[in-house]
């Protein structure tokens, strides 16, 4: 399934999390400072790289123990840590076409788990891209694969330098995740 | 140029407003229109609609005269487009075109309609240091050294009848 997934490799799990631990997940967010960020590529809010609170850290390390071994025997990418911010996407938010993939960062599977919200949000779509390689260079980039940010969902894809993929922009609701990478 | 001639207009970032009329801004995007757009959407680069060269002598040469004044500095074209933004469009800064030697960067917005959160933005090492708000017939006038690039921002799909046009010149120092 991993190997087969279109555009690129990637996992689609809903029901991730038993339903009586999601109210637990929103208390530990609550504690954690938020801020706006905005650049060429992107509008959203985002806690920190690395988390303030114990809670949050403690999260972000169980999720590694628990889903790394599994993850590295179905990907064949040898991952043991994870990267972890919390985000919220409002209205006009958004995160454009982009890889991931930086030489020097060792990011090899990217995540998002996206997290009940109080207003599911129109639009935040996860969109996945096609891209044509010659030379070494992208001459065409077509959209193949569209994910709903649907509550305790976890998607799972890929990082390489044609693993590209954007946030379609938030039209109404809010959008909440955990985000970030599984690295060796 | 000089060193100092170059560092004095590379420092240059400045919005003149009302250069061109309602009426006049209404025939350029409509002639632009009939001369037809090509579409870019390499879209980890950009998403937009492009025509370069437009044949507009008589308002490229008053342009650039405007633009000579501002820098005080003899300025000639080196490249002229014009861009069509719609909903979802976009250009990031690391497709922008950076020349490898000091240029001075004139933009004309011919949007029928102020856009909002449809600015230019330049950068200087990664920071933004000047933006060019959204601003029907106001023409803005940028220096450009090689570590300066340009982003036009994202436009959003909540203004769905969204247009935005500018021409843009690329000018050199004789």
């Amino acid at each position: 399934m991993w190997r087969a997934a279109e555009p690129f490799p990637h996992l689609v799990i809903d029901d991730f999390v038993p339903a009586d631990a999601l109210a637990g997940l929103h208390a530990i967010l609550d504690e954690e400072p938020v801020d706006r960020h905005e650049g060429d590529l992107f509008a959203f809010e985002a806690t920190a790289p690395e988390p303030t609170t114990a809670e949050l850290r403690g999260l972000r390390d169980a999720f590694a123990a628990t889903l790394a071994p599994a993850l590295s025997t179905i990907t064949t990418k040898p991952v043991t840590r994870v990267e972890m911010r919390a985000y919220a996407y409002r209205p006009g938010h958004y995160l454009l076409p982009h890889s991931d993939h930086q030489h020097d960062l060792a990011r090899a599977l990217a995540y998002a788990y996206y997290l009940p919200s109080p207003e599911p949000p129109l639009g935040g779509e996860l969109e996945l891209f096609r891209c044509r390689v010659e030379g070494g260079a992208i001459v065409a980039t077509e959209s193949e694969c569209v994910i709903e940010p649907r509550a305790n969902r976890l998607v799972v894809f890929d990082v390489s330098n044609i693993s590209l993929h954007q946030v379609r922009e938030v039209l109404g609701g809010l959008r909440i995740s955990l985000a970030g990478w599984f690295l060796p | 140029m000089t060193g100092l001639e170059e560092l004095l207009t590379a420092r240059i970032a400045t919005v003149v407003p009302d250069a061109i009329g309602t009426a006049h801004a209404a025939e350029l995007r409509a002639r632009f229109e009939d001369t037809g757009y090509t579409r870019y959407a390499l879209l980890d680069r950009g998403s937009y609609d492009e025509l370069r060269a437009p044949r507009e002598p008589e308002l490229l040469a008053a342009l650039i005269t405007v633009a000579s004044e501002v820098t005080e500095r003899t300025l000639e074209l080196a490249e002229a487009r014009v861009l069509r933004l719609v909903a979802g469009d976009y250009l990031l800064a690391h497709h922008d075109r950076v020349a490898d030697d000091h240029r001075v960067e004139l933009m004309l917005d011919l949007s029928p309609a102020i856009v909002p959160g449809a600015a230019v933005h330049y950068r200087r090492h990664g920071n933004v240091y000047f933006e060019v708000p959204p601003r029907p017939c106001a023409m803005s006038v940028v220096g450009r050294e090689p570590s300066v690039s340009c982003s036009h921002s994202y436009v959003s799909k909540r203004h769905a009848d969204a247009v935005v046009v500018r021409l843009v010149l690329q000018l050199t120092c004789r």
